[in-house]
C-alpha cells in the first residue's frame, strides 16, 4: 500500500476514534473559555471580511484583548474551534460540543498520519505503522485529543515542525514549510518557544563535520592575507554557513514563524511588543495551581524533579514504554557499531551517523519538551499534557523496538528451526513477518486495553504499572483536573429533579463554568439551576457536588457545615475511585408539635 | 552464519542456540509484558469493593455501633464511599475531631490492605465482607475536662487582628478540623487567655494554617506559644506544609489560666489563618 494512502487511513481512523470517545467526556473548565473566545474571534474575522470596521482599535480590543478574550493564549485553535462550530453546527447541524472539538481531533489525525509517513520514510513501513498505532493508543493523549484545548494540537504542530525541519535538511524549499509550521505552533501555544532549542542543538550536531571543514578551509584561506581579504573570507564563510540546509531552516523559522503568528493574531497588529510581552509575561508569572503528586499537594516551587518521569511511567502504556526503551537501545547499539566500524577503518568519527540523525532529532526535541519540568520551578499542574510533544518520539522509538524485536524473533526461529515451513512466504522473510505481526498485535492489544480502561475519565486513570485508577489513588497521584467528570452525575441530578417535580438549585463546584454550556447544549436540564460559588452557592443550594481533588476537600467541609451532614447521596467512581460526590440538603426537621392545651 | 537448510537443526552448536535464544528474548519480554498489562488492567477495578460489599460491611457496623463510636476509613481516598454508606453515623464533631484520643471505640473499614492511623487499641472484631475489612478497636478514651475550642467565647482576646477568633470547621492540612481561627495582622500577636479553666494532667493541642490558597500565596510562617499560668509550656511554629501540628504539656490538675499567643511571623505575613484546638485532659 502506498504510504500516503495508509497515512490517510490512519488519520481518518484516529479522527473517528477521537470523535467517538469524546462524546462521553464532559466539558472541561478551560474549554468554556476557548468556546467563547473562539466564537468572538470568528465574529471578528467575519466583520473583517465584510468590512464592518473590524480594524479599529476598539474592535480589536473588544474581540481579542484582555483576559475576557483570553489574550494570554494565541488564537489559532480558538479560531478553528469557532469556525468549526459555525460551519459544522451552524451549517451542518453537528452537535455543538463535537463541533467545537473537531479541529483538535482532525489535527490529532494529521499527527498520526505525519508520524507514520515520517517514520516510514526513515525506518520503514512496519516501524511507521506500529509507531502510529502506539501513538493513537496513548490514553491521556487520546483524551486530550478530544478536547477543544491546545495541548493535543500542540503535539501535532510541534511534530509537524520537526518533520518539516527534517525535510528541510535535504531540500531548501522545505525550510519555508518549517517556518510556516513553526508559526502555526507559535499560534497554538507558548510552549512552541521551546522547540527551537532542540532544533538548534540538532543543527549543530548534524552540521558539526561541515563546520569543521568550513573552519579549516577558512583558516587556510586567510593565512597570511590582508585584513580586507580576511574580512571577505569571513563573510563568505558566514554566508556559506547560513546557506547550509539546517541553518536555512532555522532562519526560516525565525523569520517566517513570527510573521505567521502575527498574521493569525490580530491582537498583535498594534502595540505588538507590549502585547507579546504581556503574553509571555503571563506564562512566566503563571499562578501555580494545586496538583497532587505522590500523596502531597504541590502549589509552589520547588517541585520534585521527577514529576515528568514518574507521571510518564504511570500514564503511558507499559508495553509502549518498554518497546521505546528497546528501540532506544537498538539505536544506540547501531550508533556504537557504526562508530566502531569507522574507528576500525580509520575514518574520522562523525559522532553520529546518518541513520541516527533523525533519532537524535527526536531525542533532542522530546528533551526540550520535557526538560523544563525536571527543573523543579516550572508549573507542574498540567502534568502530561504539558510535555505531550515528547509523545510522538516515544511512540516512534516504541515502533522501532517492536519491529526489531519481532524481526529478531523471526530470525531466531528461522535460525533455530530452518526446516520449518515458512507459513506466509517462500521468499524467506515470511517468518519474520509473522513474528512481527504477533509481537505488534500483542503490544497494540495491551495499549488498546489501557485506552479502553481509561475512557472517559482518563485523568483519573493510570497504567498497569501504577495499578489502574485504584493504584494511582493508592500512590497519591492526581485524581483529575478541569472538572469534566461532573458530567457523570448529571443523570442522577436530573432524576432527582424529576422526582422532586421542581427546579433544584445545585452547587456545581468545579463545573460552574461548564454548567451554562451544558444547559446551552441541552445536556443539563433547565431544572438544575447553578446556585453560585463558594459559601453563598452552597448555602443557597438543594444539592451540592464536589469534584474530588485533594485541595478541593474544603468544598466537602463547606457543604458539611451548611447541610449538617457528612453523608453524600451519590458518589461517582472510576474503577472504584471516587471522582464526584453529590450531597443533598436534608429536609429541615419538622417543628415540634405545639403542647396540647390544658384542660 | 546461516545454517544450511535441512542440516541446521542436527548440527546446531550450543553457541548458535544461545544466540537464538537471546534474539527471542526481547520479543518474549514484550509479549509477556503485554499479557501482564492486559491482565492487570482488567483486574484493577476488581480491587475495589462495590456498593453491595459496602452495604454488607455497613450493616455489620450498624448492628453494634454505639453513639460516640468513631468510624474511620482507609485508605483516605475511599472516604467518600465510606461516608456514603455510614455517613449518618458520623457527626460533624467526630469528622472534624482534633484527634481520636477521646474515642474509646473505633470502627475501621478498610480496603486494599490499608490501615487508618486511628485504628489502635485492642481489636475485638475483624471480618472481611467482600473486600471491605471491618475491624473494631477498644481502648481507654482520653477524658476531656476543658475543650478550649468550645470555651473560646469566654476567653479574653487582645492583639491586632484581621479576623477571629472564630470556632468552626476549617480545612487544615487538607483535613477537616473544628478549631479556633485567628488571623493576626502581619508581625503581630493575638493573645487568647482562658481564665480559671479546669485542667487535668495534660494539655494537648494542635495548630495549623487554614485555607489551601492562602497557604499557596503567602509563604510566611505562623507561631503559637502556649502558657499555663505564667509558664510557657509549648511553642509551635507552622508553615504551609506543617499540616495539623501537635503539642502536649503536662499540667497540674485543678484550675488555672491558659494563654494562647498566635503570631503571624514577619512583616509580609498577611492572611495567616492560624487555627488551633486544645483540650485539657484528665
Amino acid at each position: 500500500m502506498r504510504p500516503w494512502l495508509m497515512a490517510t487511513m490512519l488519520g481518518l481512523v484516529t479522527f473517528a476514534l477521537v470523535i467517538v470517545q469524546q462524546r462521553d467526556v464532559g466539558i472541561t473548565r478551560d474549554e468554556t473559555i476557548y468556546f467563547a473566545a473562539g466564537d468572538r474571534y470568528v465574529d471578528w474575522w467575519f466583520d473583517l471580511a465584510h468590512g464592518r470596521g473590524a480594524l479599529d482599535e476598539a474592535s480589536l480590543n473588544g474581540h481579542f484583548g484582555g483576559t475576557n478574550n483570553n489574550s494570554e493564549h494565541p488564537p489559532l485553535m480558538k479560531t478553528l474551534f469557532g469556525l468549526s462550530h459555525r460551519a459544522l453546527h451552524g451549517g451542518l447541524g453537528v452537535d455543538e460540543l463535537t463541533s467545537y472539538r473537531v479541529p483538535t481531533a482532525a489535527l490529532h489525525g494529521a499527527l498520526v498520519a505525519i508520524v507514520y509517513l515520517w517514520t516510514t520514510a526513515i525506518w520503514g513501513a512496519a516501524e511507521g505503522l506500529v509507531a502510529a498505532l502506539l501513538l493513537i493508543l496513548m490514553p491521556r493523549l487520546l483524551f486530550h485529543a478530544g478536547l477543544a484545548c491546545f495541548d493535543a494540537p500542540m503535539v501535532a504542530v510541534w511534530f509537524g515542525t520537526v518533520a518539516a525541519y527534517w525535510k528541510a535538511l535535504s531540500s531548501r524549499r522545505w525550510a519555508i514549510v518549517a517556518g510556516v509550521a513553526f508559526g502555526l505552533a507559535l499560534a497554538t501555544k507558548h510552549n512552541a518557544l521551546l522547540l527551537p532549542f532542540g532544533l538548534i542543538a540538532h543543527s549543530i550536531v548534524v552540521g558539526w563535520r561541515g563546520m569543521r571543514a568550513d573552519w579549516g578551509a577558512w583558516r587556510g584561506e586567510i593565512a597570511g592575507q590582508a585584513a580586507g581579504v580576511k574580512l571577505r573570507a569571513t563573510w563568505r564563510l558566514f554566508v556559506r554557513r547560513q546557506w547550509r540546509h539546517e541553518r536555512l531552516a532555522l532562519w526560516a523559522m525565525a523569520l517566517v514563524g513570527p510573521l505567521v503568528l502575527i498574521a493569525l493574531w490580530p491582537w498583535l497588529w498594534f502595540d505588538t511588543i507590549a502585547h507579546v510581552r504581556g503574553w509571555i509575561g503571563f506564562h512566566l508569572n503563571h499562578v501555580h495551581y494545586n496538583y497532587e503528586y505522590l500523596g502531597d499537594n504541590w502549589n509552589h516551587p520547588r517541585f520534585p524533579w521527577h514529576v515528568p518521569i514518574v507521571t510518564t511511567l504511570y500514564t503511558v502504556p507499559v508495553v509502549t514504554l518498554a518497546a521505546a526503551a528497546l528501540g532506544g537501545r537498538v539505536l544506540v547499539a547501531r550508533w556504537w557499531r557504526d562508530r566502531a566500524v569507522q574507528l576500525r577503518d580509520g575514518e574520522q568519527v562523525s559522532g553520529v551517523g546518518a541513520v541516527e540523525w533523525p533519532a537524535m532529532l527526536l531525542f533532542l526535541t522530546a528533551g526540550v519538551a520535557i526538560g523544563p519540568f525536571l527543573l523543579g520551578s516550572t508549573p507542574i499542574f498540567g502534568a502530561e499534557k504539558h510535555w505531550a510533544p515528547a509523545m510522538p518520539a516515544l511512540a516512534i522509538f516504541a515502533g522501532l523496538g517492536v519491529v526489531w524485536a519481532g524481526r529478531q524473533l523471526g530470525a531466531a526461529i528461522a535460525e533455530l528451526r530452518p526446516t520449518w515451513r515458512d507459513p506466509l512466504s517462500t521468499a524467506g522473510d515470511g517468518m519474520k513477518r509473522l513474528c512481527l505481526l504477533v509481537v505488534g498485535l500483542c503490544v497494540c492489544a495491551a495499549a488498546a486495553v489501557e485506552v479502553r480502561a481509561a475512557q472517559p475519565y482518563a485523568l483519573t486513570n493510570y497504567n498497569a504499572l501504577a495499578g489502574g485508577a485504584p493504584g494511582g489513588a493508592d500512590r497519591g497521584m492526581n485524581r483529575q483536573f478541569w472538572g469534566h467528570s461532573a458530567l457523570g452525575v448529571v443523570p442522577f441530578l436530573t432524576s432527582e429533579a424529576a422526582l422532586a417535580g421542581r427546579s433544584l438549585r445545585v452547587y456545581t463546584h468545579e463545573a460552574s463554568m461548564a454548567w451554562p454550556w451544558y444547559q446551552k447544549f441541552g445536556t443539563v436540564p433547565s431544572t438544575l439551576v447553578d446556585s453560585g460559588n463558594e459559601d453563598a452557592g452552597v448555602n443557597s443550594s438543594d444539592y451540592a457536588l464536589v469534584v474530588h481533588e485533594l485541595h478541593f476537600n474544603r468544598h466537602d467541609f463547606m457543604i458539611w457545615k451548611a447541610y449538617g451532614t457528612v453523608q453524600p447521596v451519590f458518589v461517582l467512581r472510576a474503577d472504584g475511585v471516587p471522582i464526584v460526590s453529590v450531597y443533598k440538603r436534608p429536609p429541615k426537621p419538622a417543628p415540634a408539635p405545639a403542647p396540647a392545651p390544658a384542660r | 552464519m546461516p545454517a544450511k537448510p535441512g542440516h541446521g537443526a542436527r548440527m546446531l552448536p550450543s553457541a548458535r542456540l544461545r544466540s537464538g535464544l537471546l534474539r527471542v528474548f526481547p520479543a518474549m519480554i514484550l509479549i509477556g509484558l503485554a499479557a501482564w498489562e492486559i491482565a492487570r488492567v482488567r483486574a484493577a477495578p476488581g480491587g475495589v469493593p462495590g456498593d453491595e460489599d459496602w452495604d454488607t460491611a455497613a450493616e455489620l457496623v450498624r448492628t453494634q455501633f454505639q453513639p460516640g463510636d468513631l468510624i474511620v476509613f482507609a485508605p483516605d481516598w475511599i472516604d467518600p464511599v465510606g461516608r456514603l454508606h455510614l455517613g449518618d453515623l458520623i457527626p460533624l464533631d467526630a469528622a472534624g475531631r482534633m484527634d481520636d484520643a477521646r474515642f474509646g471505640s473505633v470502627w475501621e473499614l478498610s480496603i486494599r490492605g490499608a490501615r487508618a492511623p486511628e485504628a489502635t487499641g485492642e481489636m475485638n472484631i475483624e471480618t472481611d465482607t467482600g473486600g471491605v475489612t471491618v475491624r473494631h478497636f477498644v481502648r481507654p478514651a482520653a477524658e476531656v475536662v476543658t475543650d478550649l475550642v468550645a470555651q473560646v467565647g469566654k476567653a479574653q482576646v487582645t492583639g491586632e487582628r484581621d479576623r477571629g477568633p472564630t470556632a468552626d470547621l476549617f480545612e487544615v492540612g487538607f483535613a477537616p478540623h473544628r478549631c479556633v481561627l485567628v488571623v493576626p495582622r502581619p508581625d503581630r500577636t493575638v493573645t487568647i487567655t482562658y481564665r480559671g479553666i479546669a485542667l487535668g494532667k495534660e494539655l494537648v493541642g494542635y495548630v495549623g494554617l487554614a485555607d489551601v490558597f492562602k497557604r499557596r500565596d503567602v509563604r510566611d510562617p505562623g507561631r503559637m506559644v502556649v502558657s499555663v499560668g505564667e509558664q510557657e509550656v509549648a511553642t509551635v511554629t507552622v508553615d504551609n506544609d506543617s499540616g495539623w501540628t501537635r503539642f502536649a504539656a503536662p499540667t497540674a490538675p485543678g484550675t488555672g489560666d491558659v494563654t494562647i499567643a498566635l503570631t503571624a511571623v514577619g512583616p509580609t505575613a498577611k492572611d495567616r489563618l492560624l487555627c488551633f484546638a486544645a483540650e485539657a485532659r484528665r
